[in-house]
């Protein structure tokens, strides 16, 4: 889909969103709208505000003003668990405290359609492993996720994020601390699951912040450039990446940006 | 499913080790006996055959009370070290990381102090005090640390628990320096034991350990949530605030009525979830259920052996508990990550 076509209808958006942490504006004066089956990559200098937008957008801290929308209803009448039904964030950085096979760590990804105190079920456990087996980490099933490789660990929490089975996917630097081989091998992954069709009849949508712009200029159909707080462009790779607005944004001389 | 018939084993291996504990003992009693004497006792069956006066004073007033105790102060103990070690997703805490186990002591030792005689004693005046000083500890913590605003950092909770937990240590020591001929009950209540343990005592920290401990046991969706940390949780659809809340709530209320009962009994709470976790995984809803059976199995086990050769029962658990925590930490380094 075009950027300049209006989407069926607003899966994630913000209207004038402002988020105040500790008495700090971080992000102010956002207006964004992201239909169904988009691939849109978030880029931007360290401490552009790339990840409180993502956390604004999921719901894990609220608008100090304006809103988010969230599958056609606004994020701060949505319980938890519907959020948690309707996107899924994947963490760069997954820890654990205790030994955990890489299936037990998917299975997580079920708790928002659990009910009560058991463990996952026989469903839980069959949508642990496909989303496992699409991520093509079948051999990785059994190992602890905490022996595994970064790349490894990355594609184990893709994993963790398909089997929430949600329309959106977000992504906060899935490709952070990866070699070349396995970031390509990551991008890749991501423009194949937004082919994929989700529990909702539409196209899977990913949200993703990079600091790769080889990335986001080979895989992604849309960039949101983040700067000082506020989104400073939004479209193609080709009209946002430009060298004038990458040396304005990351502070870099013009004809070192023009390589980029 | 590999969980459910760990669980259901280790169900099993309870109710038959319980009812060998009680007729284990100075006094041998058949198990055949055993089930008779309570039947008839609790339940009024007719039960035929002679059962001794003897025999039906030792199981019903002696025994009982004291292995429906060692269970539940167990189970209290290993369920509530569980919740804390996936809450503050740390391997290494214990049902006293929040200053329960030194508030209950200075509690106790007070008490001790303090000449109770009569009613009071009968009803557990050394237990109330040992409940209150751990519940005060813990609110001093959960307030200095902000446990439930959302803003508390788990190093800063686990920092404040060791200050707070100090300070009474020290507060401790005074109270012992000046307690004279108390010291020995004094010292009895840190070592842990279930000597003399009655039924009207029983019943006052039976209730809230059961019901906290049944309670805590549900909690698994959150703590399971909490294991990827508080973001993932809240990404996951836990209302973190709340969870954490209500589970330090249940754990904290389970140790200080298990404290109250048995004094210090350590290891329990920190060795018994590992174990349950070499079994089921790594997942609370598999491990909690498992680790209130398996608490109350090992302190049943250990009891048995303490009042069989006459040492409070806390001296076991660290016998077997801290050889165990070793062997853990030594299969650790050969593979198996704790």
């Amino acid at each position: 889909m075009s950027v300049n076509e209006t989407p069926p209808y607003e899966l994630l958006g913000a209207h004038n969103l402002q988020v105040n942490l500790g008495g700090t504006t971080i992000l102010r004066n956002v207006s964004l709208s992201i239909g169904p089956g988009e691939r849109v990559a978030i880029v931007g200098p360290n401490g552009a505000g790339k990840t409180t937008l993502m956390r604004a957008l999921s719901g894990a801290v609220p608008a100090t003003n304006g809103e988010v929308i969230l599958c056609t209803e606004p994020i701060h009448n949505l319980s938890r668990e519907t959020i948690a039904r309707s996107i899924a964030v994947v963490s760069s950085d997954i820890t654990l405290p205790f030994a955990t096979r890489v299936e037990d760590l998917v299975a997580l990804g079920r708790i928002p359609h659990g009910r009560g105190p058991a463990g996952p079920g026989a469903h839980d456990r069959e949508r642990a492993t496909a989303a496992i087996e699409r991520v093509g980490a079948t051999h990785l099933q059994h190992r602890d996720v905490r022996t595994l490789s970064a790349g490894e660990r990355q594609l184990a929490a893709i994993a963790l994020g398909l089997a929430q089975e949600t329309p959106i996917l977000a992504l906060d630097e899935p490709t952070a601390h990866l070699d070349l081989r396995h970031r390509m091998e990551i991008a890749d992954l991501l423009t194949s699951l937004a082919g994929d069709e989700t529990i909702m009849k539409t196209k899977r949508t990913i949200v993703a912040i990079f600091h790769e712009l080889d990335i986001v200029r080979d895989g992604f159909s849309r960039v949101l450039l983040v700067s000082d707080g506020t989104i400073a462009a939004d479209g193609t790779p080709a009209e946002v990446l430009t060298a004038e607005r990458i040396s304005g944004a990351w502070g870099i001389p013009l004809e070192r940006a023009a390589r980029l | 499913m590999r969980a459910r018939r760990v669980t259901l084993l280790s169900l099993a291996a309870l109710v038959a080790v319980a009812i060998g504990a009680v007729g284990f003992g100075v006094a041998n009693i058949a198990s055949l006996d055993v089930l008779a004497i309570i039947g008839k006792s609790l339940f009024g069956l007719p039960v035929g055959g002679e059962l001794s006066a003897g025999s039906t004073a030792i199981v019903m007033e002696i025994r009982l009370p004291r292995i429906v105790a060692a269970i539940a102060v167990g189970a209290a103990l290993a369920t509530s070290g569980a919740a804390f070690q996936s809450l503050l997703r740390n391997p290494l805490a214990d049902p006293y990381v929040l200053g329960t186990s030194s508030g209950a002591a200075l509690g106790a030792a007070i008490a001790f102090l303090v000449p109770i005689t009569g009613i009071a004693w009968e009803l557990g005046g050394v237990q109330l005090a040992a409940f209150i000083g751990a519940l005060a500890s813990v609110a001093l913590v959960w307030r200095i640390a902000g446990i439930g605003s959302g803003e508390e950092r788990i190093a800063s909770v686990l920092l404040v628990g060791y200050a707070v937990a100090s300070l009474l240590a020290a507060a401790l020591s005074l109270v012992m320096l000046a307690s004279g001929a108390n010291l020995r009950a004094i010292f009895g209540f840190l070592l842990g034991g279930l000597d003399g343990v009655t039924w009207p005592r029983l019943a006052a920290a039976a209730l809230p350990i059961a019901i906290a401990t049944l309670l805590l046991a549900r909690r698994g969706r959150a703590l399971a949530a909490f294991l990827l940390g508080d973001e993932a949780a809240t990404h996951l659809g836990i209302d973190v605030r709340r969870e954490r809340r209500v589970a330090v709530a249940l754990a904290t209320l389970a140790t200080a009525s298990a404290v109250a009962l048995a004094g210090l009994v350590g290891f329990v709470g920190l060795v018994v979830p590992h174990l349950a976790r070499l079994a089921v995984g790594s997942d609370p809803r598999a491990v909690l259920p498992l680790s209130a059976i398996g608490g109350a199995l090992l302190l049943l086990l250990a009891d048995t052996v303490a009042r069989t050769i006459g040492v409070p029962v806390g001296v076991i658990t660290a016998l077997i508990g801290a050889p165990f925590l070793l062997w853990l930490l030594h299969r650790a380094r050969a593979g198996y990550a704790l």
